[in-house]
Formats: structure tokens, sequence, C-alpha cells
């Protein structure tokens, strides 16, 4: 065990100067704390909306003579939706690059953008709903795929719902400063992680859930 | 920061500035006081439980048991499980790695310390949530069956039982469905569980992910990931298994819950749903979640051992690379809890195998912390002989879970005393010994006080004895057939005399922890003054003041070897043995003067109030869940949110950094606090 | 990816192609469920809408997440997450038989 006594040198930099304290928060790996963080939770996600995932491909075709989703998917409809979110993460990324060249009034405007289209998505998805109860007669409780099909996708509208108040945010904190400073630059760089993300389990959602599990 | 401070100071989202009392508490963003807080609740939890699990065991004392009634008896093992695991192990182990954490790598705090606050909080309200269900529960029987003769069948339970623990949560912790579903289940106690533990989920995610930026982020200079102490890197695979493993149950939960408060067929199988859906999800969690459970103690006991061995650890990077391998493989291993749930032979003969690896990397740390203690000097004190009881109990309760990965054997096993037995050697001879272990170990780092250790070894005989008397014949008598969640068992079953063994043996475990409590008291008052350091320790948490001063490191700390402190205060003479360098008490006494002098300004993460106010906005919503079809839950509904948001939107808008104000610095053991920093 | 990492970052014009090309994208993918409903692609759909899927995942990830310019170590997280999400709940759902879905 000799081995472990030694003491490794070498590769240290020399005792620094203390005298100044003042950063507290230094980050090892050299990315942001928060960065980091929004990353690690982002792929803790995977299994949550992976659960889910599993949930409709396991149920999804246990109809017990009543209607379940695959019957009912109005295809034209939900491409344009998705076509929606996927263009609501263009503008956000744009939002993202106007604050990186300095451009404000830039940003506000894609924020806004951003946060219209996922309404547009949201809304989109609440009529869908709306369509499936009433005129297609398809309830949370007529039978698992159903219910696997509403809690999937409400989950996912869920998530949008939380992004569109984040961006929302973002935007009030814009017009109430007339910027974004140093520290809400990080704030729409987070936000728009979890944006992207989002869409993507959507990409993911409608390839398989609506495209393949279409009858 | 440029325009926080240009932004006028607004009186309502002033920071709070207590520093004692009990706004202090409340607001507070110190890692430090947040462990301790942990640690408390979870003490208090444990009592909780400890109280269920002495209520079952006079039930169990002999044949024909009328101490509780059938109902009672289930929602006494259903809290006893849910308490332990979630209420006590759980957050004794997060107060150890939020006290010690950032002191053993050298950081000021954790990367977000209101985010810390945040998950301490969801917790404790979480927990008070899940045990309210003693207002709101009642006994209602199950939706009954018709037997052959057509009268309806719902077991031991009616309306007669109905009493104040018959009302908690009955379905067994792993709440297995349908059982706990709207027809077997009906009443609002599991809908209490199943929220209870989704906000408890809540707060363990939050704080995975803040130790894990912390692990990555937040290291002094010099400390490489492979000269943290094992301790940190247990913590680090405990946060990543909580990652992981956290959103799969909260699925399993979401869906649970809807199946029950809205009617959704998850898991009814009536209605064409599919319960072992259900055993997947929650394994699929639940066996990472044993892991949870063993890790943090396998890191304290990788602190204590080569501390008092007075031998650096052996094979440190085996330990470590053999606890990410658990880590890994405690994934891959799920279906052994489900051998008798009729999944295919392909299946059980896969799962049968990965259970098996796992006995590997579990071997190589046993064998460290043996070759850690061989040829050692040994210093039997409390913190050490709790160690020592943590490796051998838990060989024993590792080897009897082998035997679970031998399918036909397991059919035999399943849901007898067994099982019971098995998992109280890891969970309780491990978990729990280990968690002792560095009670004792780091109580100076709390109290700058040593645990008294005459009373503290009485602790560990009578409880280890006592240990050993309850869960030992639990083997044989699950063999004998004794099963599990049974409230009775007939005199002519001949189960009578171990278990009034076991009986007495549950009676010796409360009076250890009585002596415990006895000595915490004691010792928190009138201890030994311990000094910087008292067992003349290997990392760099004991290179600073007990009590550990508000700011931890007056000079950031740099690394320059695995057990650096250690290295400090010796070299190797010619044969490679140690020898304490001259200067080492000099250097003790030095450390302990410039810990509490520091020269320069220090800024700490102010105290907030809404890691709080958020928090508590969660059980309101749970409330509401349960009761929506009332005005108050609808009500409920509407306020939960309200709170959490309205909460964050002050977190988001509150300064970072508080003006300064000459007259309110504290005047601490030397230097001024100022309120600052980032989460 | 680590060899692009600090590669220098997209210009406004680039998003705007890389929105294009997803939306092209996507819009083959619906074509295929139209063209598989008419003519029956014997399940050739399957893969192939699952690969342009992927690319559109990737494509996403990659630029407009940036995760292409940032340090390898986060890929890796990230990766992790999706990996262990593919692998549990593909063991689970062949616990139970269930690629129904897919024919």
């Amino acid at each position: 065990m000799a081995d472990t006594f030694e003491i490794e040198e070498g590769a240290d930099a020399p005792e620094h100067d203390t005298g100044d304290d003042h950063h507290v928060v230094h980050e090892s790996t050299g990315i942001d704390n928060r960065k980091l963080g929004m990353w690690v939770f982002l792929s803790s996600e995977f299994m949550f909306f992976g659960a889910f995932i599993s949930n409709y491909l396991l149920y999804g075709n246990r109809d017990f003579d009543s209607v379940v989703p695959r019957d009912i998917y109005d295809i034209p409809f939900t491409s344009i939706s998705s076509f929606v979110l996927l263009m609501s993460s263009l503008t956000m990324v744009l939002a993202h690059h106007a604050l990186s060249t300095g451009d404000q009034n830039g940003t506000k405007t894609w924020l806004m953008a951003t946060a219209l289209l996922g309404s547009v998505f949201l809304g989109g998805q609440v009529f869908e709903f709306y369509e499936f109860i009433t005129v297609k007669d398809m309830t949370l409780t007529s039978n698992p795929a159903a219910s696997a099909f509403y809690m999937l996708t409400g989950f996912h509208g869920a998530h949008v719902a939380i992004g569109i108040l984040m961006l929302l945010s973002l935007f009030g904190i814009t017009r109430r400063q007339g910027g974004l400073s140093e520290k809400h630059g990080m704030n729409l760089e987070l936000v728009g992680l979890y944006w992207h993300f989002v869409d993507i389990i959507w990409i993911v959602i409608f390839t398989i859930v609506y495209l393949l599990g279409a009858a | 920061m440029t325009t926080t401070a240009s932004r006028p100071a607004s009186t309502i989202f002033r920071r709070p500035r207590a520093t004692e009392g009990f706004w202090s508490w409340i607001t507070t963003t110190d890692h430090k006081k947040i462990g301790i807080m942990y640690g408390y609740a979870a003490f208090f939890f444990f009592i909780i439980g400890g109280l269920e699990a002495l209520l079952l065991r006079l039930q169990l004392a002999g044949p024909n048991g009328d101490f509780l009634t059938a109902a009672e008896y289930n929602a006494m093992f259903t809290t006893h499980g849910v308490t332990m695991v979630f209420l006590f192990v759980m957050p004794a182990s997060a107060a150890f790695f939020n006290y010690l954490l950032p002191l053993m790598i050298g950081a000021r705090d954790v990367a977000f310390p209101r985010m810390n606050a945040l998950s301490w909080w969801i917790f404790i309200f979480g927990g008070l949530f899940l045990y309210s269900v003693i207002f709101f529960g009642e006994v209602v029987p199950p939706v009954g069956i018709e037997d052959a003769q057509g009268v309806v069948v719902s077991g031991n339970i009616d309306e007669s039982d109905q009493t104040l623990l018959g009302g908690l949560p009955d379905g067994g912790w792993f709440l297995y469905q349908p059982n706990a579903g709207p027809d077997y289940s009906p009443g609002a106690a599991i809908d209490f569980a199943l929220i209870g533990l989704q906000i408890l989920g809540v707060a363990s995610l939050i704080s995975a992910i803040n130790f894990i930026v912390t692990v990555f982020n937040m290291r002094a200079e010099g400390m490489r990931l492979l000269r943290m102490p094992v301790f940190v890197w247990m913590t680090l695979v405990v946060a990543f298994l909580l990652l992981f493993s956290l959103p799969i149950i909260a699925v399993a939960l979401f869906m649970a819950t809807f199946d029950r408060a809205f009617g959704t067929l998850f898991f009814q199988a009536v209605g064409g749903g599919d319960p072992v859906l259900w055993q997947h999800l929650f394994w699929l969690f639940g066996h990472p979640e044993v892991y949870i459970l063993i890790l943090p103690a396998m890191g304290i006991v990788s602190e204590v051992l080569p501390t008092n061995s007075r031998k650096p650890l052996f094979g440190y990077a085996a330990v470590v690379f053999a606890g990410a391998a658990i880590g890994f493989l405690g994934f891959g291993v799920w279906a052994h809890h489900m051998f008798s749930s009729g999944i295919t032979p392909v299946a059980q003969a896969a799962f049968g195998l990965a259970t098996m690896t796992i006995a590997v990397p579990t071997g190589i740390k046993i064998f460290n912390w043996m070759g850690t203690m061989w040829g050692g000097r040994l210093k039997f004190n409390t913190a050490m002989l709790f160690s020592i009881g943590f490796v051998a109990m838990f060989v024993i309760g590792g080897l009897s879970g082998v035997t679970h990965s031998i399918v036909p054997s397991d059919w035999q096993q399943t849901d007898t005393y067994y099982i019971v037995g098995h998992f109280h050697y890891v969970l309780f001879g491990g978990a729990i010994f280990g968690l002792f272990s560095g009670i004792y170990y780091w109580f100076p780092k709390i109290t700058g006080r040593l645990m008294n250790e005459r009373l503290g070894k009485a602790h560990f005989w009578v409880q280890f004895i006592g240990f050993n008397l309850t869960f030992a014949p639990m083997h044989w008598l699950g063999l004998q057939g004794m099963v599990r969640r049974t409230w009775r068992y007939a005199p002519e079953a001949g189960l009578g005399p171990w278990n009034f063994a076991v009986t007495i043996g549950a009676f010796t475990i409360a009076l250890g922890v009585a002596i415990f409590w006895v000595n915490w008291i004691y010792s928190k008052r009138k201890g030994e003054p311990s000094g910087l350091d008292p067992w003349d320790a290997r990392t760099i948490e004991w290179t600073i003041p007990n009590p550990t001063p508000a700011y931890n490191f007056a000079t950031p700390p740099v690394i320059h070897s695995l057990d650096d402190f250690w290295h400090q205060k010796y070299r190797e003479d010619e044969e490679g043995r140690p020898v304490r360098r001259e200067d080492a008490d000099d250097l003790v006494e030095r450390l302990d003067h410039e810990g509490r002098n520091p020269k320069s300004k220090i800024h700490l993460p102010a105290p907030s109030y809404f890691p709080f106010i958020m928090a508590m906005g969660l059980p309101l919503i749970g409330y509401g869940i349960i009761y929506h079809t009332s005005i108050v839950g609808k009500a409920l509904l509407v306020i939960g949110p309200l709170i959490t948001i309205g909460a964050l939107i002050g977190w988001g808008i509150e300064p970072l950094e508080e003006p300064e104000d000459p007259d309110l610095h504290g005047d601490g053991p030397g230097g001024e606090l100022v309120g600052a920093g980032a989460s | 990816m680590s060899e692009t990492a600090h590669a220098a970052h997209p210009s406004t014009r680039d998003y705007v192609r890389i929105a294009i090309f997803l939306a092209v994208l996507t819009a083959i993918e619906v074509a295929l469920f139209y063209v598989d409903e008419a003519f029956d692609m014997n399940g050739w759909d399957g893969p192939l809408l699952i690969g342009l899927s992927t690319i559109k995942f990737v494509a996403v990830v990659g630029w407009f997440m940036h995760l292409r310019f940032e340090d390898s170590f986060l890929s890796r997280f990230f990766g992790a997450g999706f990996v262990l999400a593919m692998i549990l709940y593909g063991i689970v759902l062949a616990a139970f038989g269930a690629f129904a879905i897919f024919g």
C-alpha cells in the first residue's frame, strides 16, 4: 500500500493569493453551474417521457371494442401543429442568437414569437382533446389506450405550458429592464434548452405515437 | 451584477438576514443548517417508524395475536416501510450529503444553495403531508368478491375496524396495483401515500441535480475526481441513481394517482390495464432505490475504517469503481423482485444472472474494507465498532440476497419472513449501522464535542445484539413458511417461540436507540471538547475548526493528494510506514487558529424566504387532487399552484446581493459575514 | 463530437437552413405515412420514419441546443440519459412481448 502514500506532485498550481474571496462560485469543469444543472435535469427527463411513451406502446392496441387513439388521429392537423412547434425551436434559437449579438429588440421579438408558436401548438392540442372527447367519444377512461394517450400528450402539453410561462417571464424581464443582463442571458439559454428538449420529445411522439401508431 | 445593484432595493424582496433564531432556520441556505435539519427530521421519523415496528412485533409476539386489528396491522407495516425508506434512511443520508459534501471537496456551499433549501422544505412538507393522513384516513372495506355462496367477502376488514391507526395507508410500501387501486383500497389513505411519495421524489430529484453539479463544479483547487473521498464518490453515484430512477417512479405514481382519482385504467385489470406494468415501473425505481439507501453508508464506512485503522483505504480506485459499478448494475436487476409474477423464463434467467453479477463489485468492497483493517493499528471507538458491524452484517445480508438470484429458491422465499430478514440485514445492519457510525464520527464537526464513548459502546452492543436477535430468526421463520404482511399465524404452525424472541430483540433495539438519544443530548451539552482533529483524520473536512464555522474554510484549500490532511501530518519512513511529522501538532494548532480568523471578508449565500413558501404550495396541490370533487379541493388546486408560481417569481426577482449595510454585519467568530452568492 | 467543440457558432442563416431542413424532413415523414396508407410498404415505413425522426432529433440537439459546440462532458450526460431510457424501457416492453405497434 506504499503507493497510496505517494503525494502526487507537479500538476498543481502553486498556492494562490486568496486575499480576494469574492468569486465564491467557480466551476471546476468550466461549464456554468446552471447550464450543467439544466443538462443534468434534461437527461433525467428522458426517463420520464420514456416511461409514458413505453406505456403508450404497451397499451396502444388495447381497444376493448371502444374507440382508441389510433382510429381517430387527424394526421394533417397534427402535422401542422408539429410543424408549428418545430418552428418555435427556430425562433427560440434566433432569440438566443439575437441576445448573443447584443440585439435586445430582436431578442424580445423572437421570444414573443416563440411563446406565440408554443401557444398555437398548445391550443391545437386542446382542440384535439376536445374533438376526441366530444366528437369521437374517446375519454380518459374509455380504455387503457386512451388513458395512455392522454397522459403522454397531456404531460408533454404541461411541459409546453411551463415553457411558455418561462418565456413570458423572460419577456417581462426584458421589457422591465430594457434588456437582458448577463445573469438573465444565461436564463434565456436555459429556457432555450428546455424548450428545444420539449420539441425533440414531440419529434419522437409525433413519429412513434401518431405516424407509426395510426391504423 | 450591475443591473441588480441599480435596482431600488424593495422592502418586500429584501433578503432575510437573521443568522440566529427561528427565522434563520426557516430562511437559511447554509448547507450545514439544512443538513442538521435533515438529520433531526430523519431521527424524528426514525422514532415514529420504530414505534410502528414495535406495534407490529407486539401483534406477532404470539400466535393469533389480537393487539392490532387486521386493518391496523396492514397500515402499520406499510407506514413502517414507507417511513423507514423515504422518511428516515434517505433524509439521514441527505443530512450527511448536505453537511459533508461541500466540506469534503473544499467548497463554500453547494452549487445551488436556494435549491438546496427548497429540496429540504419540499421533503419536510412531503413527509408531513404523508403523515397528515392520520387526520383524513378512514377504514373503508374493499369492494368485496362474492364467494361460492354469493356472500360478499372482503377479507378481515370492515367498518367496525374504524380506528385511528387503521386509517393509514395499507397497501405495502410497494403499493402493488390493483390492490392499492380504487376498488380494493377505497378511501383517501393510499392517495396520501402516492402523492406524498411524489412530493418526496421532487425533493430528491432537486437535491440530486444539486449534488451532481456540486461535485463536478465546486471542487477546490487540486481536488481532482480521483482525489475525492470515497464518501463524495458515493454521494455522486447516489445522485445519479436518484436522477435516473425518480422520473420512473414519478410516472408510475402519476398513473396510479390518475387511476384512483380520475378513473384511468393503467393498472386495473378489470378495465384492460396491466398490473405487472406497475411492478416493472416500481422496481425499475425500487431496486436502484436499494442502492440509494446503502451506498451512503458504504461511503461513511470507507471514511471511518481507514482513519481508525491508521492506514489508507485499501484499493481506493477499486472501491470507487466498484461503487459506480453497483450503481450501474443496480439498474439491471429489478425483475428479481418479480420472479413470482409470471415473467418469461428467459427474463428470469437473465435477471437471475444479473443479480449474481452484482455480488462481484459488492464483494470487491468487502475485501477492500477488510484489507484496510488488516495489519492496521485499530482503534475500537464507537464509530469503528459500528463500521465493523456494518461490514459483518452487510456480508450476511448480501449473501442471503444472492440466494434470491436462484429463481426456484426465490419462488420459495417470496413474501416470506426470509425476505424480511434479508433486507433488514442490508438496510438496518447495513445502512443504519453505517449511518450511526457516521454520526459518532462526525458529531464533533457539528457540535465541537465528542460523543460519550461509554454510552456509545453500550449503544452499539445493545443494538447489535438486539438486531441479530430480531432479524436472524426471521430467516428460519421464513423458511418454515411464515408469510409476510399477514397479521396472524396459527398456534399449530409452531412459529411462536422464535417470534417471541424476535419481539424481545425488537425491544432491545429500541433500548439501544434510547441510549443513543440520551448520549446525543448529554454529549451535545457536556461532551468532551474535540479540538480540531479528534480522530487523527485523513480528509480535509477536519482541517477546519469544530464546530464548523459558518464560512467553512477561512481560505479556500488547495489539494495535493488523496487523503490530503494525512499527508500534511505524516511522512513515510524507508519501509513505507507512516511517521508523524515533527510539526504536525503545530500544524493542527495553526489550522485551528487560521480557521477561526479569516483574513478577508467572506461572502456567503444569502438566506431566502422563497424556498419555504414555494415548497408550501405542493402539499396544498396534493390535498387538492385528493379532494378534487369538493369545492375546497378545487380551491386548493388554484391556491397551491399560485403559491408555488408566486414564490418562483419572487425567487427570480429577489436581489442576489443585499446592498451592503455596515450596521448589520455579523460579528461571528472573527470576520464579517455578508450575504451574497447566487443560486 | 468533441473535435468540433468550440467551432464557429452558426449564423442566423445557418439556423434558418436547419429549420428548413427539419421542415422538409417532417414533410417527408407525413408523405411516407400517406404512401404507406395507399400502397402498403410492408413494414418499411417503420424504420424509415424512425430514421427520419432520429435525424431531426440529432439536428435539434446538435445545433439548436448547441450540443455540438459544447464540452463533450454534456453530450455524455445527455447521451447517458437517452441510452439508459432506451435500454430499460426496451427491456420492459420486451418482457411484455409487446412491440405490437410495429406490427
